[in-house]
């Protein structure tokens, strides 16, 4: 039996083995860039439904050889061309003169689907947004890799908090998914799951603005060197998303860091030099003596006029702290390359920008390697390492209470003939119209950030089994994120608010420690079942987060020590701990018929320590289907290239925080004795994620051979179980429960319109123009309405009930008619968000590019006028533009007059992001200069917030006193004013 | 083939090790940071107990600093002047005819200090007691003794949110946070007030004599023994029978209490305030500091002065700057400031035997007992150095003497006694808005968290 067995098996080996020798025949050709003519080294060459291919050689020369003479498709493709289809047979088409032409709308873009499987652009059903490096910093050179983020993602909110240098970013997708916290998107990169929080720094407390959402830290996404990344995929909602399971309800960010290729050693080094200016100051008023007997009560006038009249000269204040001329520098460094075996890219990368305050800055160090090592020809090892320091000096501005320490807050109090400024002893005057000299401040205290990262990333593939038509591979991939955060906020003794403090100097350090490790194994099994091609994948993953912070205060300093020891008072501020644990196991297939019909059918379960319940596994299915019609062969039209369209349904979560199932005896120091007192939160141990469904559906265009195409999108995102405090009876001596009560509904369209408008020879303008809206509704609340965040009613703060959207705010007059028993003054939700992107290219030297951003509607709290209204600074406050003999700044419309209506103000903008323009010197004169020393050099000249335009009364309408939140993140109060960033570059390519 | 079988096998041993620390097996996680509530609720250990103890002192305190800084505005004791935040002034002042809703300044929709921080005193003094009972490690007479501190500081606590809602009434049954009972009338509530302090009295006196059995901060320093501990349950239970109109109540109350007429008229427990990691004493202010956020003298305090009254030149401290800050009204200019408190760590006194003296002169006017008022009123006088009253003795006049000399006996502390006394005696209307152009307040609704609870309820 046995023996037959083998016998056969030698048998139709033979007969294999026959037919391979002989019937063959073979394709050989060479591929070029339509444009430039070149040769393109590393384009792969696919026969379609096989697992067979190669690649181009460095002349983009390839050769294929087939077993027998059938005739076959060959997909000839590379990263960012447009692929093509060539028929081929023993007869027709052996020698091949193939050129490709760039992929201006990126139909050809790899984009990630499973957690182990990619898919082209093309056949996708979802709006994923990518961002390439050229986008991402081809323009200009941004901070930080969100703010680099403006503009790029239909649907994405992104909003900064103030200016101060060193990040400091929001990004919502889609919407609100969350009520509670800052419902930031998942990031990973390279695979790993890293940590992008917002830090404290003891600012709020110190200054005593009030909670740590106050202290504007920054989130550290900042640690990451922008340049570099290869390309971000984000993944706006569940639909997309679900293979993500219970942290992506508030969408993914996928970000994927330049890899080596094999070839000749790369070395390039690139230079900004650069300025920043403030974007936007808004003037201070004047004074005269008919305004301070106005401004001041009675008994203090004399002491007022005598002021003025011995005044030698004014002072604008705001342009004192805020306008100065900061310089930036980036310098960059990498060396890329590698063999067939191994391809490594290593990058250097030294950040060094001043803020337009004196003594703020952002300093980055960043060193990173990239591996790749075919370890058999089966077996490929990928490793990226990243080590990163980043220094921020962040300065003092925002919300303060008392101290004084808030350049904007205390200024906002100071009359211009007053002089704050030290005398040739170096002594600061002390400040009568405020509890502290904001010089003295800006001089001398700190507010510093030291930022000890390290992120290393392993993705390991293994080829199981390889057949003619079909692959199983292994992928087992995963890495860690450490980062350590050490802070320091210090007020030194002889300031003027210290000096009124029983215990002068103030010290504030604290310490965080961020360990998260993921690790990730699956199977993935691709085979073609008749004409389709199924993908099939299942895994497991497993998520591990700790954390601890370590806060101590010293009070009462030996003068210039901030050494705790050196403190009278010292303190334990704070000291919190936390682990969470995480598991779940994904299934998905994939099918694919001929890229004209494509289906994946996926799920997720996932449990996490978080949860009421640590065991329970949630699921989180997804479903999606794309139609390429035009890839029928019925479809016969040269106007419409291609016709998708597509249909997505996916659910996700949202964790639970840490600590929501605990009811805690917390520490309560008195007299010199501990004691335990009964927590004000009820745990709640049935406490369940939130999670959220998303219909998705649009339909992507092909026009004129793929020279335009548009994609419009549709969505409607539905969030269930969402966490919030349900408040119990405060008389019950207990506060809050965490509940699982509320339901919330956005829907959206993003529009997205890209092509070559001009496609010359030597002049080719490619143009994008996106376009998206965002509607959020309470469709259930669940517990009793409330309002919430800002400063109270008569400031303006957000309603939340059923059938209003939670970004609604509403505050003073009392209107009995509405639900709220408050005004209804504005939406912080824009009406809609748009953006232009332009790429202008003349003789393939010199090019062009900017981007414009358009914000129409959504309002912002501004409180920073409240301040200088209530110090009689704001400008134009001494007029009367109503004639009534009420100077204005006593009397803010609308009527009745100086309720919370009067700090709600419409915020649409529009911006001029980014601009550049690059020249890069022609190849043959760079020889003719340099013989073969240098490969190819370009210059180039660029602004970031180049320009404004918006009737908002603040420095930028895009703030946050809160930082990120949810809601309540567009509260204005004296923030750092955003900075006009002007560059000049020179890259150098060895 | 071999290859391929290498790698099945490879995988085989890879999964096995998988399982072997199974990646999908999570740990049980417990807080890092606290011990839970539950760990107290049975057979709890006697350090377990004394940590709830000074927990229950901690929380007793948590009512200090928003009452001493609004109760004593309204009242216009003092105001306390905000630079960074008008509303502390707009607000509290009630200018431009602002009145209290659910959710007002300074107050949140708990109710903050006067409200949610009181109940939380006395849900920890309950938590306390249910440990103290559900324990075999105490003695029956420890139990009653700790029983009888919870219940004493539970029937001060509940005064608090009963006075600041008055009329309004408050809820007296919240053992269960699920399931609060019904408000009961202001009369009720206090009357809840003196029930628990009349328990407290009868559990104290059961435990026995000697000191209480467990630590004490030194808030209690002169008050260690039960029976001081008893003194002072009987002290705050002649404050509940003033409120209660119960004159004969405050007099009985007082025989058992540390009053003395010969005695320090400073006299009394305090909340302890010793500096980190406790807090600072927070009505401390340095003296002329350069500030602009700062409790001040209200004006009509020292206009109203007597000339000479050692308590005006004890208690307020003259600026050589004064602090003012501009309101939308008008500005308010504060020339003098706290002095009561020689540094950051001062404790501050929740009841003192002056405030006993005037109890007892109110409640021997109210009686008829004149001689006996007056001899009351003249040892407030006497140690304030303005000699003996020689205004007319009936009870009109009686009344506007010791509400008087209350306002300055009993200035400023953290218990907004000119508020609650212009309010009892229906004088609101005497309070003197004219230095800052505000209205005075009568009561509080309840919190929005409060009503939202019995929305949610129903539902």
């Amino acid at each position: 039996m046995r023996n037959i067995y083998r016998f056969s098996l030698v048998m139709f080996l033979s007969l294999l083995s026959m037919g391979w020798t002989h019937a063959q025949y073979s394709v050989s050709g060479v591929v070029t860039d339509e444009r430039t003519g070149d040769p393109m080294i590393g384009a792969s060459i696919l026969v379609q439904n096989t697992t067979k291919g190669t690649v181009t050689d460095l002349d983009g020369r390839f050769n294929l050889n087939f077993d027998d003479n059938s005739p076959a498709t060959l997909i000839i493709s590379s990263l960012g061309y447009l692929s093509q289809n060539v028929d081929v047979s023993p007869g027709n088409n052996t020698s091949l003169e193939v050129s490709l032409k760039e992929d201006a709308t990126n139909l050809e873009e790899v984009v990630v689907t499973g957690l182990a499987s990619t898919v082209k652009r093309s056949n996708l059903a979802n709006a994923v947004s990518s961002v390439s490096s050229r986008e991402l910093t081809g323009t200009t050179t941004i901070q930080t890799t969100d703010g680099a983020l403006y503009g790029k993602v239909a649907g994405a909110n992104i909003r900064s908090n103030g200016g101060a240098p060193g990040g400091g970013l929001s990004i919502q997708l889609r919407g609100i998914s969350s009520l509670i916290g800052a419902s930031q998107p998942l990031i990973i990169l390279d695979g790993v799951y890293i940590n992008n929080s917002f830090q404290r720094t003891g600012r709020a407390t110190v200054t005593g603005a009030g909670g740590s959402n106050q202290d504007d830290g920054a989130n550290r996404l900042a640690d990451l060197n922008p340049a570099d990344i290869e390309s971000i995929e984000v993944l706006k909602g569940p639909s997309a998303a679900a293979i993500y399971g219970t942290r992506a309800n508030a969408g993914v960010i996928i970000i994927t860091t330049k890899r080596g290729s094999e070839g000749r050693t790369k070395v390039s080094l690139a230079q900004d030099i650069g300025f920043a200016q403030p974007l936007r100051l808004l003037g201070v008023d004047g004074w005269s003596e008919e305004k301070i007997n106005t401004f001041f009560p009675e008994n203090r006038r004399p002491t007022e006029l005598q002021r003025f009249r011995e005044s030698t000269g004014t002072i604008d204040y705001e342009d004192y702290f805020y306008n100065n001329t900061a310089v930036l520098s980036n310098t960059r460094l990498t060396v890329s390359g590698g063999d067939e075996k191994t391809k490594f890219f290593v990058s250097g990368n030294i950040n060094s920008e001043d803020g337009t305050v004196k003594n703020t800055g952002f300093d980055r160090f960043s060193l990173r390697a990239n591996l790749d090592h075919n370890i058999t020809d089966n077996i490929k090892l990928g490793v990226s390492s990243n080590y990163i320091k980043s220094n921020t000096q962040r300065g003092f501005t925002g919300n303060q209470n008392n101290t004084g320490a808030s350049i904007g807050y205390n200024i906002a109090y100071v009359p211009n003939y007053f002089d704050l400024r030290p005398d040739e002893n170096g002594n600061y005057p002390v400040n009568p119209y405020f509890g502290e000299n904001p010089i003295a401040v800006t001089d001398n205290a700190v507010n510093d950030s030291d930022v000890q990262r390290f992120v290393q990333a392993f993705n390991l593939d293994v080829d199981l089994l390889r057949t003619s038509n079909s692959f199983l591979r292994a992928n087992v991939a995963g890495g860690f994120d450490f980062y350590q955060n050490s802070t320091l906020v210090y007020l030194p003794e002889f300031l003027q608010f210290q000096r009124g403090q029983a215990n002068p100097g103030d010290a504030f350090w604290g310490k965080q420690e961020s360990f998260n490790t993921n690790f990730q194994a699956a199977l993935v099994y691709n085979f073609n079942w008749g004409k389709v091609n199924m993908n099939s994948q299942a895994g497991m993953v497993r998520l591990d987060f700790t954390n601890s912070s370590l806060f101590n205060r010293g009070r009462g300093l030996v003068p210039g020590q901030t050494n705790l020891r050196q403190a009278s008072i010292q303190e334990i501020v704070d000291q919190f701990n936390s682990e969470v644990q995480e598991a779940g196991v994904f299934v998905q297939q994939e099918a694919n018929f001929e890229d004209k019909i494509i289906g994946t059918v996926g799920v997720r379960w996932d449990k996490s320590t978080l949860n009421g319940d640590p065991n329970q596994y949630y699921a989180f299915p997804r479903a999606s289907v794309a139609f390429n019609v035009a890839n029928f062969d019925f479809w016969n039209s040269s106007v419409l290239t291609q016709l998708k369209p597509r249909i997505a349904y996916g659910e996700t979560a949202g964790p639970v925080e840490f600590g929501n199932t605990f009811t805690r005896l917390q520490g309560a120091n008195i007299g010199g004795l501990l004691g335990s007192v009964v927590g004000t939160q009820i745990g709640n141990t049935e406490i369940r994620p939130e999670t959220a469904t998303e219909l998705e559906f649009g339909v992507d265009l092909g026009l004129l051979n793929n020279r335009f195409s548009l994609e419009a999108t549709y969505y409607i995102k539905n969030t269930q179980n969402n966490i919030q405090n349900l408040n119990l009876a405060p008389s019950t001596g207990v506060n809050t429960t965490p509940s699982n009560e509320a339901e919330l509904q956005n829907k959206g369209l993003e529009l997205s319109l890209s092509g070559t408008v001009v496609d010359r020879g030597n002049f080719n303008w490619f143009s994008r123009i996106m376009y998206w809206q965002n509607r959020v509704n309470m469709t259930r609340l669940g517990i009793p309405q409330y309002t919430l965040g800002g400063f109270g009613p008569a400031l303006g703060t957000f309603y939340y009930a059923e059938g209003f959207a939670p970004t609604t705010i509403v505050g003073t007059p009392a209107d009995p008619n509405h639900p709220s028993g408050f005004t209804v003054w504005g939406n912080a939700q824009p009406k809609f968000n748009a953006s232009a992107y332009n790429v202008l290219r003349i003789y393939n030297n010199l090019e062009l590019s900017f981007l414009v951003e358009w914000r129409q509607g959504g309002e912002n709290i501004n409180l920073t006028s409240f301040l200088s209204d209530a110090g009689g600074t704001t400008n134009g406050w001494f007029g009367d533009d109503n004639g009534d003999g009420i100077p204005n700044g006593r009397q803010r419309p609308p009527e009745p007059y100086n309720n919370a209506g009067r700090w709600v103000q419409d915020a649409s903008f529009v911006k001029v992001r980014e601009i550049g323009l690059y020249y890069t010197l022609p190849k043959a004169a760079l020889t003719n200069t340099f013989g073969n020393a240098l490969e190819g050099v370009r210059f180039g000249m660029s602004v970031n917030n180049a320009f404004l335009f918006t009737d908002y009364q603040g420095y930028d309408p895009e703030t946050s006193t809160f930082g990120a939140q949810s809601v309540a993140n567009n509260v204005d109060i004296a923030p750092y004013p955003t900075p006009r960033r002007i560059f000049f570059h020179v890259n150098l390519d060895f | 083939m071999h290859t391929i079988q290498k790698y099945i096998g490879l995988s085989v041993v890879a999964g096995l090790l998988l399982f072997s620390c199974n990646p999908l097996e999570l740990d049980q996680i417990d807080d890092p940071n606290n011990p839970s509530v539950g760990s107290v609720s049975e057979n709890a250990s006697r350090s377990q107990i004394q940590f709830l103890v000074t927990g229950l002192e901690s929380r007793h305190r948590g009512y200090v600093e928003n009452v001493s800084r609004a109760w004593n505005t309204f009242g216009r004791e003092i105001w306390y002047l905000n630079g960074s935040d008008p509303r502390f002034q707009t607000d509290w002042l009630g200018q431009a005819g602002r009145v209290p809703d659910r959710i007002y300044f300074g107050f949140g929709t708990t109710g903050g200090g006067s409200w949610a921080n009181p109940y939380q005193a006395i849900r920890q003094a309950e938590t306390l007691v249910s440990a103290t009972l559900n324990t075999t490690v105490l003695s029956t007479e420890e139990q009653a003794a700790i029983v009888g501190f919870a219940r004493m500081i539970q029937g001060y606590q509940f005064m608090i949110p009963a006075n600041f809602v008055y009329e309004n009434g408050i809820r007296i049954d919240v053992e269960d946070p699920l399931n609060p009972g019904p408000y009961v009338p202001y009369e009720d509530a206090i009357r809840h007030a003196q029930s628990l302090l009349l328990e407290a009295d009868q559990l104290l006196a059961s435990a026995g004599s000697g000191d209480f059995p467990l630590t004490l901060t030194s808030g209690f320093a002169d008050f260690t023994s039960l029976d001081r501990i008893r003194e002072i349950n009987n002290a705050i239970l002649a404050r509940t029978d003033i409120y209660l109109e119960d004159w004969q109540g405050v007099l009985d109350a007082l025989d058992n209490s540390f009053m003395d007429m010969d005695g320090d008229l400073q006299a009394g427990p305090a909340h302890p305030y010793t500096g980190a990691p406790d807090l600072f004493n927070p009505l401390f202010y340095v003296r002329d500091a350069a500030i602009n956020t700062i409790v001040v003298v209200h004006p009509s305090v020292l206009a109203d002065a007597t000339p000479g009254d050692a308590r005006v030149a004890a208690k307020f401290f003259e600026r050589e700057e004064p602090v003012i800050v501009t309101t939308d009204a008008t500005p308010l200019v504060g020339t003098h400031q706290d002095n009561r408190w020689p540094t950051n760590t001062t404790p501050i006194p929740f009841i003192r035997n002056e405030e006993l003296i005037l109890l007892k002169a109110e409640a021997h006017a109210q009686l008829g007992q004149t001689d006996l008022a007056v001899e009351a009123i003249n040892v407030i006088r006497n140690a304030a150095e303005i000699g003996d009253y020689t205004g007319a003795t009936d009870l009109e006049s009686l009344i506007d003497e010791i509400l008087y000399q209350r306002r300055y006996s009993l200035w400023a502390e953290p218990w907004g006694h000119r508020w609650i006394d212009a309010r009892r005696y229906d004088r609101l209307d005497e309070i003197n808005t004219s230095f800052d152009q505000g209205t005075v307040f009568r009561q509080f609704p309840h919190p929005q968290s409060e009503v939202n609870w019995d929305i949610y309820a129903e539902d």
